[in-house]
């Protein structure tokens, strides 16, 4: 390898990660909740909801915007989230309670989108 | 007690039979079970075999947590203040083996049915560090050194946004061995067989990404998995050899990596509820001095292709039947070694298959039936005649099969029983090393109690 890549490029593509590394997490201008939607729930129920994610076919996520979710109350999807049920786990020692009520609200807005 | 081969039939048998009587639910708690409240099977089939989950939390830097923080954020981003995201509990896991191996055949001048307490021992940062920066990172005890040293290492940062209105996680990743950064079970460092006796002979000729290079190197790298079915990732490597000064003299290594090494990847994947298949290709090129950083070099390319399928099974309270293969083609340009005296010829190949089916009753039970092959070019040099561990006729043809039982009583304990059958080793069925042992000599049962917390 010609030692102009190993001197200059290495160094320089390292730093830029690093660089990288240490901005802001989302540069992109986000909501508050869809920020916790996307940092908590994504990995499971998928950006829209739909849980078609890799993981959460395999998990059995449930579609937020099913009927099943949706018929849901407000107290009940509270508790689903903050206690876990099945194999979601619960988020209550994570998530304060008004991240809670701003997700059912969110989830709330998936079958509008 | 002599440990005969009734006596260590009887063990097995007696471990079948405990595995045949065990219940299904399991509940485990290390240091990942701690920082997202789920327990270890979403994650595993069982461990180290990831589930959808699991490849997803590992693509994602290891940082899904459920449990709470430290956290101080500036939302308003009013202030020049930094944010800080520390996990309440420190992520610390320990791993403790105990084995024990008897070979077919005694190894010269070697006690036979060797009993380990420990084998080793691990120790595991393996969690959050911060917003978007994980790591699964590995030190280990050995008996035989007698010392802590720096095992399996995966520091990670990730994220995640959109391309082509698809999403893309993407992140970068520091680690000392090729492919440990994989997502899969069918390339080599997370590759059956999970855990292996550090007692039994081993085959001469071994492709450099086959963990050759396993703790040896440290690696810098990409990667990025697209709209969750197209995995690309990149990692250049240097040599860095542990308990070596630094900087590296080259001195005493085999193997010193002369500029960069790079390996690369790419996979595609589907999922869907029942079904999980993965098929890629892999490989790396390295130029290297034997015991020096100047001078001639060897030059070696390998090629890899894989595979992985999970299957899921509703009938049968969702068992999971796998089949998992890789190939490797490495082509190898020996000049240094060639010219050292130590090939008969510069330019070499190796072949290595290795494939495996493994069934998974619930998560506290798994069998696996593995078969591996490796062919090369002869060379009575290269491979040259050695009590136990050398060829007799330079040939590097090894092949044979591994038969694995694993039960987990809870999802932190693993008792496994694993037998390896060689039918040819090194180059020959009979008198393969010319010291008169027999490939079959080296067949070794392998008994392991694992304790994970």
């Amino acid at each position: 390898m010609p030692r102009i890549l190993f001197h200059l490029v290495v160094p320089a593509a390292i730093s830029v990660c690093l660089v990288a590394l240490a901005l802001p997490a989302g540069i992109h201008a986000q909501s508050d909740v869809a920020k916790v939607y996307k940092k908590n729930c994504v990995l499971c129920h998928a950006a829209d909801g739909s849980g078609n994610s890799s993981s959460g076919k395999a998990l059995g996520a449930k579609d937020l915007a099913s009927s099943e979710v949706q018929k849901k109350t407000d107290e009940e999807l509270t508790e689903v989230i903050a206690k876990g049920k099945g194999k979601m786990p619960a988020f209550s020692a994570k998530l304060k309670p008004e991240d809670i009520t701003q997700l059912v609200a969110y989830i709330r807005a998936i079958p509008k989108k | 007690m002599k440990l005969t081969r009734p006596i260590v039939c009887l063990m097995a048998a007696g471990a079948v039979i405990l595995i045949l009587s065990a219940s299904r639910d399991t509940r485990a708690v290390p240091s990942y079970s701690r920082q997202t409240g789920l327990p270890c099977a979403t994650c595993h089939f069982a461990p180290p075999e990831l589930t959808p989950f699991g490849r997803k939390f590992k693509l994602d830097g290891y940082v899904f947590r459920t449990k709470p923080e430290i956290t101080t954020e500036d939302k308003d981003k009013k202030t020049h203040d930094s944010a800080l995201h520390l996990l309440e509990a420190f992520p610390l896991s320990v791993v403790f083996d105990t084995s024990f191996t008897s070979t077919s055949a005694p190894q010269p001048l070697t006690q036979n049915g060797n009993f380990q307490f420990p084998q080793d021992i691990s120790l595991f940062l393996a969690g959050e560090w911060a917003d978007h920066l994980g790591s699964f990172a590995q030190v280990t005890y050995t008996v035989q050194g007698n010392h802590f040293s720096w095992d399996n290492t995966d520091v990670r940062y990730a994220n995640s946004h959109d391309l082509f209105g698809k999403p893309v996680a993407y992140g970068i990743t520091f680690n000392n061995n090729p492919t440990v950064e994989d997502l899969w079970n069918s390339t080599p460092a997370w590759g059956f067989p999970f855990t292996a006796s550090n007692v039994t002979p081993s085959p001469l000729a071994k492709a450099v990404i086959n963990g050759t290079l396993a703790q040896d190197v440290a690696g810098f790298g990409g990667y990025g998995m697209w709209n969750e079915h197209l995995y690309i990732g990149g990692t250049i490597y240097r040599s860095q050899h542990l308990t070596g000064t630094e900087p590296n003299p080259g001195t005493g290594s085999p193997f010193n990596i002369r500029g960069l090494a790079p390996y690369w990847r790419i996979a595609w994947q589907t999922v869907t509820k029942n079904n999980s298949l993965e098929v890629g290709t892999y490989g790396m090129h390295m130029k290297s001095s034997p015991n020096a950083i100047t001078g001639p070099m060897n030059g070696y390319t390998d090629w890899a292709f894989d595979f992985q399928y999970d299957r899921t099974i509703p009938q049968f309270k969702n068992d999971v039947l796998s089949f998992r293969g890789t190939y490797i083609r490495e082509n190898s340009s020996l000049g240094a070694t060639f010219g050292a005296g130590l090939a008969s010829l510069i330019g070499h190949h190796l072949n290595t298959v290795q494939g495996n089916v493994e069934y998974h009753y619930g998560t506290k039970l798994s069998g696996t039936a593995g078969l591996f092959d490796i062919t090369g070019t002869t060379d009575p040099l290269l491979y040259a005649p050695a009590s136990v561990l050398g060829s007799a006729n330079g040939d590097p043809h090894t092949n044979g099969y591994i038969l694995n039982v694993s039960w987990w009583p809870q999802q932190n304990v693993d008792l496994a029983v694993q037998y390896t059958g060689y039918r040819r080793f090194n180059g020959g069925e009979t008198n393969y090393d010319g010291a008169g042992r027999s490939a079959g000599g080296n067949n070794a049962v392998f008994l392991l109690a694992r304790f994970v917390f």
